[in-house]
């Protein structure tokens, strides 16, 4: 325990950090919140100790390369975002069949509320879909020593292990005991069993029932976990993940008395554990963050023992499925439960006059985004379509917003092509469909909708807008840095094909407009909107930074400028005339070259500063 | 001893830095602390909060009405605060407004704004993080003059002594250590906690 120290460390790192802990070699994922700091990390500080770790292009190739080597033999993790999950699917059905010969952690990273999603699903029910056991941490140090934990039991088992996280696990910072990487366990090399690895149906069909007799055995094996009983009486409160700070906070601090039992592992329930806990309990009580995945297993196990006890949770309404749990909710629910008094309620709100207007997130200053975004709602209203404005996950998302509300839709990675040539057929051809997709997106899942559309001939004008990096999640970088976009659509075969600088105001315009014509003669028209994003641009260039200024007497507070591209640095003053704040400026140039009466000018040298940009 | 510390602010103002810090230094001195931060999407120029918690603590949230003290580290986003308040609370507001952008509804004046939170809560503090980190050279110093105020305000000296914030500083901010050390001390000018 020498080389151990205690740091204050965010959950997705201890989360890496068990991994590197655990011996692990080969680690992959996809960025997305709330995963993103796991593989970040592993990239940060896992490679100088020999571990392989990759962004990899999007969720199904990271799992099957981090599979591949628990074929092999190596152990290995790969992490993304609940959602990213279901893009990992078809392999994760797979790897329940063939098992595994190295340690296989999988990490979902659940978004309770949504904080930056668009579900809110509950990934412990892929557990129970596809055989495989969900442990489940409540906190940055319980993340850390479950995530060893997962690694040494999907060993033992030669099975995959799923570690289920959420925001207030990943995206909290706690202490954690911190100590020395273990040497990475690679395999020394692949041993063929295409009995095993290769699920043609006459094996698979032998594999399942052995999952099935295996995962009898996971059943029995989970009971050997140390799962945490804190006893305190003859109410019972099961718990799993964060719901068990929560409780236990509720039992020290708020009068709740109840013994609590928290599993790690929500699928497959301990049996014997829980069988034993609810033998001295008079009354069950279930809290947990997401669905009523414990909740109907319990039920179900009860029923099955011939057990009659009241078990309340979800189904009585007691605690929310939507959004996350918090302290209030929870003592909301145990109040109702257990018929005590919610001392939370007791205290004196604080009443004040005035509600603030909303701030949702919006574009940076200088985010070339909002450049693309002005530019196609300009070229596509000369042209005299009304496109319908299928959009993408990205930070472009923000096109949802004013002043430009162009994100019609947006459902998935990927869907901005997928629903656009729905919505065409759909309208018989009817509507004009613009796709936008960033860059990361575009190699995500953009690819076979792109080449889909022009196999089967479905006009489109599609935008990608290329900044260089996977932005929203924090600027990792993606395939865009290697592989060109724009050689990419021309060789698929796409009608119009052309890159563009969207701080190039008039040139982009024209472009775009070319591009509307093709479409309107039944083509698919490509445009890469290429230029990085801004809060990369000033970290990796920051001496180059050029501002502008608004000349007050050249200014004619028209509002052009702040209404049309919405940029935060730009301020309407009292008089309706603009003002810059000089701290948030980056020079993009854009509100200069849309100003009517050249009031806005540089302090410095833009075209060094621009160029310097774009060799992002 | 248990202290729930409430930030609140807008994405990019340095909430998380402000956070890692204080935490940082707390966990330095020996007490357990958590922190629950926002990532991601809602983290560009929207509404962020940061939940502190210090002490004798399990779970990452602080419960609505139960903040000792918020950070408002813009004055619009102290108003969105006020659910995690109680009548005890202690408000440190920093005088600054960042108009949401592309918003109809008319703002009031910040002096007019200051007034309404001025009538409605107790223990009200108004610091000038803004206009000290600008004679620091750079608004981005805000968050460390705001940290001084706090520390100030709240007396944190009796539980972190000032060394260990100093030290804390070192260890987690990347740039500028000692301009945001000096930000730090502007900060304490604003409480009478000794330091």
């Amino acid at each position: 325990m020498s080389d151990c120290t205690v740091r204050l460390m965010l959950g997705n790192h201890a989360i890496a950090h068990g991994a590197l802990e655990a011996g692990v070699a080969v680690a992959t994922g996809y960025p997305g919140t709330p995963s993103s700091e796991i593989i970040e990390y592993l990239i940060d500080y896992g490679r100088e100790f020999g571990v392989y770790a990759e962004w990899s292009s999007n969720e199904k190739v990271a799992f099957e390369i981090a599979y591949g080597a628990a074929l092999a033999g190596a152990r290995s993790i790969t992490a993304m975002k609940h959602v990213g999950l279901n893009v990992a699917m078809d392999p994760l059905m797979s790897s329940a069949y063939t098992g595994v010969r190295g340690g296989f952690v999988i990490v979902t990273a659940d978004d309770p509320n949504m904080w930056s999603s668009q579900n809110e699903q509950d990934n412990r029910w892929v557990g129970l879909h596809a055989y495989i056991p969900v442990f489940e941490p409540y906190d940055p140090q319980s993340a850390k020593d479950f995530v060893k934990m997962a690694i040494e039991f999907s060993e033992k088992h030669s099975h995959p292990v799923i570690l289920r996280s959420v925001t207030r696990v990943s995206h909290v910072r706690g202490p954690v005991t911190v100590c020395q990487p273990a040497k990475p366990r690679y395999a020394e090399g692949y041993v063929k069993d295409p009995k095993r690895h290769a699920l043609i149906p006459a094996n698979a069909r032998a594999l399942k029932e052995e999952l099935i007799k295996r995962w009898g055995i996971i059943e029995r094996s989970v009971d050997e976990l140390p799962h945490m009983y804190v006893e305190g009486g003859r109410n019972l409160i099961i718990t799993s993940g964060v719901a068990f700070t929560y409780t236990l906070e509720a039992v020290k601090n708020y009068g709740v008395r109840a013994s609590i039992l928290n599993v790690v592992t929500p699928v497959p329930l301990p049996r014997k554990t829980i069988l034993n806990a609810v033998s001295n309990a008079d009354r069950v009580v279930v809290v947990e963050e997401g669905d009523p995945v414990v909740e109907q297993q319990l039920k179900a196990l009860l029923y099955d023992e011939g057990i009659r006890v009241p078990v309340l949770g979800k189904a009585e309404n007691l605690f929310n499925r939507v959004g996350e749990l918090t302290i209030n909710s929870v003592m909301d629910g145990l109040s109702k439960a257990l018929n005590i008094v919610n001392p939370l309620l007791s205290k004196n709100p604080v009443k004040i006059d005035y509600t603030p207007p909303p701030r949702p997130p919006v574009f940076c200053p200088g985010c070339p985004h909002a450049a693309s975004f002005y530019e196609l709602k300009i070229s596509t209203a000369k042209a005299g379509v009304k496109p319908i404005f299928s959009g993408d996950i990205g930070c472009y998302s923000l096109g949802i917003n004013n002043p430009f509300n162009e994100q019609d839709l947006l459902t998935n990675m990927g869907s901005s092509l997928g629903l656009g040539m729905g919505i065409y057929h759909g309208t018989h051809g009817g509507e004009f469909v613009v796709a936008i997709i960033g860059d990361s997106t575009f190699f995500h899942a953009g690819l076979p909708a792109l080449v889909n559309a022009v196999y089967n001939k479905t006009p489109m004008l599609v935008v990608v807008l290329d900044n260089r990096v996977t932005a929203m999640t924090g600027g990792q970088p993606n395939p865009t840095s290697k592989v060109d976009i724009g050689s990419v659509a021309k060789a698929l075969g796409a009608d119009y094909v052309s890159t563009v600088d969207p701080f190039d105001v008039k040139k982009a315009q024209e472009v775009i407009s070319e591009a509307i014509n093709v479409v309107r003669r039944g083509g698919v028209a490509v445009v890469v909107m290429k230029r990085g994003c801004a809060l990369e641009a000033t970290r990796l260039f920051r001496g180059y930074v050029v501002r502008y200024y608004v000349d007050e007497n050249a200014c004619k507070a028209c509002g052009i400028c702040y209404n049309l591209i919405a940029c935060p640095a730009l301020i309407p003053l009292e008089n309706r005339k603009a003002w810059i704040d000089p701290y948030m400026c980056v020079g993009c140039s854009v509100c200069a070259q849309v100003c009517p009466y050249n009031a806005i000018r540089p302090e410095g040298n833009v075209k060094e500063w621009l160029s310097k940009w774009a060799e992002m | 001893m248990r202290l729930n510390i409430y930030l609140a602010g807008v994405g990019g103002q340095g909430l998380i830095t402000f956070a890692t810090v204080l935490g940082d230094a707390a966990l330095r001195t020996g007490y357990k602390v958590l922190i629950a931060e926002t990532h991601g999407l809602s983290q560009r120029g929207g509404s962020v909060d940061v939940h502190v918690r210090i002490g004798d603590v399990d779970a990452p949230l602080i419960p609505r009405g139960g903040a000792d003290v918020i950070v408002a580290f813009e004055i619009l986003e102290a108003f969105r605060a006020v659910s995690y308040a109680n009548e005890d609370t202690v408000f440190i507001v920093n005088r600054r407004l960042i108009r949401p952008p592309a918003t109809r509804q008319r703002i009031p004046r910040i002096e007019e704004l200051e007034g309404i939170l001025r009538n409605s809560i107790k223990n009200m503090h108004f610091i000038n993080a803004y206009e000290d980190a600008v004679k620091l050279g750079n608004a981005i110093y805000e968050n460390m003059v705001m940290l001084g105020a706090l520390y100030s305000i709240m007396n944190l000296g009796q539980y972190i002594p000032r060394s260990i914030i100093e030290e804390a500083i070192k260890a987690n901010v990347r740039r500028d250590v000692d301009k945001n050390i000096k930000a730090f001390a502007l900060g304490l000018k604003y409480g009478s906690g000794t330091a």
